[in-house]
């Protein structure tokens, strides 16, 4: 009995490393059957398709022209289980190419699907009129396959390499993708004369199984080595989408690599950005970063006519950055470095990139001898930094200046930013600040110093038709006032605009409308209406009802799904705050009240006060609404969710009238 | 001195001069164009010069004053070609509000990429464009190029109102013919043409001059029936190496016939395969069916198009060897396969998504997209070929109800693709809603959908339960409701029916106010809003099909509630449709009935307030409540 079963146990061992024996082989073209039994697995068990296996080469050759290059080559195969994954059978390779004849080229392209049919393999090569070639623009080309004979069950493969002379940043490789992945890894061979840095991003971490040095040949007749670097990952489940996240690729379980170092032979050890150093010494060398900073005459000639006799930092800050923001337009692009040679030409074409426009910003407030730094930032879009000594991962650039002890942000990309406000997208919790002086940088917490605020105060009177007359005053900070500015300006005019604001909200007559400080920045954005209400007090018999926060209460709670893997990213804290008064007719009578109540998340992170009061022929209703985080992480979700379920109800409550009859 | 005065004066006179050329001084635009515009057409001038059956010089100028924010999207010049055309002499200029020149713009400014049709793998249409850009409103822009046309399917169209918001100063239209080439057009009613004919070209021109802007309108079908605009086609023409004419539908519908003639050649184990699948079907409609399950289960809908390629279909032969094909290659192996099973077809040409074909004016821009039609004595059959999901004979509300061109050996034929009206496009959903001492409610739903509604909530069928879960959660709109349990299916994949059941539970069911609690009665088919009313609307309107849903939900409360108030039944009606509401107590179960049913149709603007009031009633309707007490 005991042998038997320790020869189950040796059989199951064998079974395991056999079927591992057989990943290891990644030959095009060798199609088992275990490919065709291949299923998905886990919590994608009804996946459309699986990536059965998706290898990756990176390794280096020498040529004398180009000197090292490095090719990539893949090789991945799939099974299609069903209709709504036939979109893998097309494929594309975008390849790049320099403003020199410097490109990247793509070759040995090999593909094929495989169906079984009546028991016998039929395999379909990709043909070659499947395969085009689109001149995307003058940077990019992008190569296009498609597949034949593709059904549900059938299994396809491609390979293919390329070759590219940008040694810069390497091929990254992903682990993971929209379908779950069986097996998956990564080879890299770097030549012992050059050093690159890896970086990890997202929520499952391959193995790194081999850190090695092996023998290599780059140049004949001399012998050298390589660093052979494996990572691996086995069963990985599908990539899926969250709502309030930075970018999915912040998720997505993937390596890359940027250029740190070079030590070639009869050569000293160059460092390009091994270390912060080294990144900041360079930065301040760049013409399109440092050097171009330096270059202040348009700055000088134009400064005194901004700041005329003012006296005050923070006063010639604020003229400078109004300059600034309202004399360029921001072209809807995030550059780490500016594409001018002359900040001069910035303002003549009144136009930029956030490099652009940032990069001038400094020049002015530099000028005007206020202690500024450019800060580099990974948008929101672009994901997170991962920390350590990596230019690339940087695609846009702010401001920071000290002024009276304080650092203020700025980015000069949007007309309606206030000083210290940044856009949005620059939410993304980090920026490295650099000293370009003193050739330091630092890592600087950017957390938004506005939130996003509004106050909306209602004055109104019921009367026996069931209308609603009074007022409604609502008040807007900071990402409040943005976005109402841009809804503002984004509208053909007030009355299209007025149209706009009126939509969705049943029942809203604007007998007037007015909007104060909207290009008045040190004063409260604001708007004043006038209104009449209907449709929104409803009869029942002898009793009249309504919903006093009328427009502006929380209908559904927008955090609806039961679980959470990511964390949740508002990008700013938020509070609302309605209060609402209405009277009522003489014959009216109120039987009872909702009851108020405070509701507080632990910690502080965010809470819900509602409040009802009656006085004579009045009712007087308050809630506010406190988010005070912007990231809470996935077990917090459940707290938000649970305080918004509480919003969603109590603010349902209605008011109800007795009739005197 | 004299010389002085002389060169002053000329100075100034050609300043004058050019002050005339392009006055774009913002003020100078007339106020009534200004009102609701988000843009100004100042200038634009489109020219069509045919020199021959194939080769025809196109000029086009244009100044476009920004108004404001709104009317950025204006603010770029897009140019459209492909390997028949070629582009030059492309100039840009911005101008600020008084019209002086902030710029040229250099060629290195004007960017060129392919253009993606969003789902062709591959095409070869490109693209020429510039964004222009100002830090402050009102600028205008104005850009010109020419384009020199090699083959010729398609005369220019032209259309004096760009889009919504944006009002015309002057816009004209000149095509100009060689000696003996005639084309055809027609125009809006109430345009004139200008017509010149000397011995060597004909000239005709079209213009509109001062239009006001049309503000933005809810529900419109387009600023078609408001604008000035002229349609032309050639008669004879060249593309890609192949003649024709396009004289009428009929003559259309011959050039494409022999374009395709010879293409719909089977491989012999192709034919035998036919043959083996359809040999014990009982009739031709079996048949058909099982022919078109072979199509869908083989192969998949790819778009490649190249020059004349974007015509004429794949050869059968080649798409039986790869199983793929765009809606030309597919319907063409359709109709070789049902020949070769002895059943006769035709190939049709279809505006997917667009209006009807004109039956009295024949040209190529009206149709996008290709089908099958096989007639038979009583119902005849169209497929859709690219569709690996839809029930055989069913082409969707993008396809039905139009004129399409039926293409057959004799020329083209102007037919109309099937119906599917508001009794077609049902949904029917029965709610049971338990609610238990606690205020625990619990609640099973179940829906069928057909035709157009099958079609709309077709998506959720495909995908994985735990995106579909995600998906209801996402749609419900039950306060406080937890999923506890759902099934989604189409019971039988050759109709275009499907089910859903869904399981929810929740304690917010009631609204409470004082001691009161309020139910609301349609808790799964509420309209929450109604569109606002519009003034002197100037477009016609439209619903996008025919439908009719019913709901029906019993609410069975737990002892120790009193319904004090229930609402009254309603009806109403109108052209647009009707509307019904029936609330019933008895005992302790509440009984509500809703029925809406919509008519497709195009109203004329005047009708539109009228449909708000329509709509509105049902908004209201559809959020009554019922007035329970705690006994």
């Amino acid at each position: 009995m005991k042998i038997k079963r320790s020869i189950y146990l040796i059989g199951f061992l064998c079974l395991s490393l056999s079927t591992y024996a057989q990943k290891k082989e990644f030959k095009f073209g060798k199609v088992t059957p275990e490919d065709f039994n291949a299923k998905p697995f886990g919590q994608d068990s009804a996946a459309a398709a699986v990536k059965i296996f998706d290898v990756g080469d990176c390794y280096f050759e020498y040529n004398d022209r180009n000197g090292f290059e490095f090719v990539f080559e893949q090789h991945v195969r799939y099974k299609i289980i069903n209709k709504n994954a036939y979109d893998l059978a097309d494929f594309q390779i975008a390849l790049y190419r320099g403003s020199n004849s410097a490109k990247e080229d793509v070759s040995r392209m090999e593909a094929a699907t495989y169906n079984m049919e009546d028991d016998k393999l039929v395999i379909t090569k990709l043909g070659k009129d499947a395969k085009f070639t689109e001149n995307f623009n003058k940077n990019y080309q992008i190569k296009k396959y498609t597949l034949a004979n593709i059904k549900e069950g059938s299994v396809i493969e491609y390979k293919y390499t390329i070759r590219s002379p940008f040694t810069f940043n390497l091929r990254g490789w992903s682990f993971q993708s929209g379908i779950p992945t069986l097996y998956t890894e990564y080879n890299v061979k770097i030549p012992e004369y050059l050093f690159y840095k890896p970086s990890f991003i997202g929520y499952y971490r391959p193995t790194q199984t081999k850190r090695e040095t092996i023998n290599a040949h780059y140049v004949t007749g001399v012998n050298s080595s390589a660093v052979y670097s494996q990572y691996v990952a086995e069963n990985v489940p599908a990539m899926k989408d969250e709502p309030f996240i930075t970018t999915m690729d912040d998720y997505i379980s993937s390596i890359e690599f940027e250029l740190m170092a070079t030590r070639y032979p009869n050569d000293i050890y160059r460092d390009f950005n091994g270390t912060w150093p080294k990144i900041v010494k360079d930065l301040a060398e760049d013409e399109n970063f440092g050097l171009f900073v330096k270059r202040n005459a348009v700055a000088k000639s134009l400064l005194p006519t901004i700041i005329k006799t003012e006296t005050d930092t923070l006063k010639i800050a604020n003229l400078i950055y109004n300059y600034v923001k309202t004399n360029t337009k921001w072209n809807d692009s995030y550059r780490r470095y500016t594409s001018e040679t002359n900040p001069k030409t910035i303002l003549e074409k009144k136009t930029g990139s956030s490099a652009d426009i940032n990069l001038l910003l400094l020049i002015f407030l530099k000028e005007a001898k206020i202690d500024a730094n450019p800060v580099l930032i990974s948008t929101r879009n672009n994901g997170a930094h991962p920390g350590n000594p990596i230019i690339s991962k940087f695609n846009s650039v702010l401001v920071s200046a000290k002024i009276g002890g304080k650092d203020i942000i700025m980015d000069a990309t949007n007309n309606d930013h206030f000083l210290g406000m940044v856009s949005y997208q620059s939410l993304n919790h980090q920026g490295f600040s650099i000293d370009l002086k003193s050739q330091t940088g630092t890592w600087i917490a950017l957390e938004p110093s506005f939130n996003d605020e509004k106050i909306y105060n209602y004055s109104l009177t019921l009367d026996k038709e069931n209308k609603l007359k009074g007022t409604m005053l609502q008040y807007y900070k900071g990402y409040g006032a943005l976005s109402l500015r841009n809804r503002y300006r984004s509208n053909a005019s007030e009355t299209e605009f007025i149209k706009n604001l009126k939509k969705d909200k049943q029942g809203l007559e604007i007998d007037s409308y007015k909007i104060n400080n909207l290009n008045n920045f040190e004063e409260l954005l604001n708007e004043e209406l006038t209104v009449t209400i209907e449709d929104n007090v409803e009869e029942a018999g002898n009793l009249v009802y309504l919903n006093p926060l009328l427009y502006e209460r929380t209908k559904e709670n927008f955090l609806k799904h039961e679980a959470r893997t990511f964390p949740v990213d508002f990008g700013y804290p938020k509070k609302e705050s309605i209060r609402a008064t209405i009277n009522f007719p003489e014959d009216y009578e109120i039987d009872k009240l909702p009851k108020g109540g405070v509701f507080k998340l632990p910690e502080n992170k965010g809470s819900f006060t509602i409040s009802f009061l009656s006085q004579e022929k009045t009712v007087l209703v308050r809630s506010v609404i406190e988010i005070n985080k912007s990231v809470f992480s996935p077990e917090e979700y459940f707290d938000i969710k649970e305080l918004f379920k509480v919003i969603v109800e109590k603010q349902a409550e209605q008011i109800v009238f007795k009739k005197k009859s | 001195m004299k010389k002085h005065i002389y060169l002053t004066l000329l100075i100034a006179l050609m300043s004058t001069f050019a002050w005339a050329q392009n006055n774009y001084d913002v003020s100078k635009i007339p106020d009534q164009l200004k009102q609701d515009a988000v843009a100004v057409v100042r200038n634009e001038q489109k020219n069509f010069d045919v020199k021959s059956i194939g080769s025809a010089q196109y000029d086009y100028k244009t100044a476009i004053t920004i108004i404001n924010k709104a009317g950025e999207r204006f603010s770029n010049m897009v140019i459209g070609y492909d390997k028949f055309s070629s582009i030059y002499g492309v100039k840009a200029t911005i101008y600020d509000a008084n019209g002086k020149k902030i710029k040229d713009y250099k060629s290195a400014d004007i960017k060129d990429e392919s253009a993606s049709d969003g789902f062709s793998i591959y095409n070869d249409n490109r693209v020429k464009y510039l964004n222009f850009s100002n830090t402050t409103f009102p600028y205008t822009i104005e850009y010109s190029y020419s384009q020199d046309f090699k083959g010729i399917l398609d005369y220019p169209s032209w259309q004096d109102l760009k889009g919504f918001g944006v009002s015309v100063e002057q816009s004209s239209y000149t095509v100009q013919t060689a000696k003996g080439i005639t084309f055809r057009f027609i125009t809006n009613n109430g345009l004139k043409t200008d017509s010149l004919k000397n011995s060597d070209k004909t000239k005709y021109v079209w213009k509109s001059e001062n239009r006001p802007a049309i503000g933005s309108e809810p529900l419109s079908s387009g600023l078609s029936d408001v604008s000035n605009w002229v349609l032309a086609s050639s008669n004879d023409f060249e593309f890609d190496g192949t003649k024709g004419n396009l004289n009428n539908w009929k003559d259309f519908g011959m050039w494409f016939h022999k374009l395709n003639e010879g293409g719909n050649v089977l491989p012999e184990t192709l034919k035998a395969k036919v043959q083996s699948l359809t040999k014990d079907a009982a009739n031709t409609k079996e048949k058909i069916r099982i022919l078109y399950n072979y199509l869908q289960q083989n192969t998949r809908y790819v778009s490649i198009q190249l020059g004349i390629g974007g015509f004429k279909p794949i050869l059968a032969e080649k798409v039986a060897q790869v199983n793929y094909g765009d809606c030309k290659a597919l319907s063409n192996y359709m109709k070789a396969m049902l020949n070769e099973a002895g059943i006769h077809s035709n190939l049709v040409l279809i505006g997917n998504d667009m209006p009807s074909l004109n039956k009295n004016f024949a040209s190529n821009r009206q149709s996008n997209h290709m089908i099958l039609c096989v007639p038979q004595k009583n119902d005849t059959l169209f497929l859709e070929c690219t569709s690996q999901y839809k029930p055989m004979g069913f082409i969707g509300y993008s396809n039905s109800d139009r004129d399409v061109l039926l293409i057959t050996e004799n020329g083209g034929k102007v037919v109309r693709t099937n119906t599917y009206n508001a009794k077609d496009n049902y949904q029917i959903r029965k709610t049971k809603i338990d609610i238990d001492d606690s205020g625990l409610a619990n609640i099973a739903i179940r829906t069928n959908y057909g035709n157009a509604q099958f079609e709309d909530n077709f998506s959720l069928l495909l995908k994985e339960p735990s995106e579909q879960r995600k998906s209801i959660i996402s749609n419900n709109d039950i306060p406080g409701a937890e999923l506890i349990g759902f099934k989604i299916e189409q019971a039988d994949k050759t109709i275009p029916i499907m089910t859903d059941e869904i399981n929810f539970k929740t304690n917010q069911l009631f609204t409470k106010g004082g001691e009161k609690l309020f139910l609301t009665l349609n808790q799964t088919n509420r309209k929450e809003s109604a569109p606002a009313k519009v003034n002197n609307r100037k477009t016609h309107f439209s619903v996008p099909y025919s439908y009719n849903d019913q709901d029906e939900i019993s609410f069975t409360l737990p002892k120790g509630y009193a319904v004090e108030f229930m609402p009254k039944d309603i009806d109403i009606s109108s052209e647009f449709g009707s509307y019904t509401a029936k609330f019933l107590v008895k005992d302790n179960i509440i009984t509500y009935v809703r029925t809406q049913t919509m008519n497709n149709s195009k109203y004329p603007p005047e009708k539109y307030n009228e449909y708000v009031d329509f709509y509105k009633k049902i908004y209201q309707a559809d959020k009554l409540k019922a007035v329970l007490t705690k006994i």
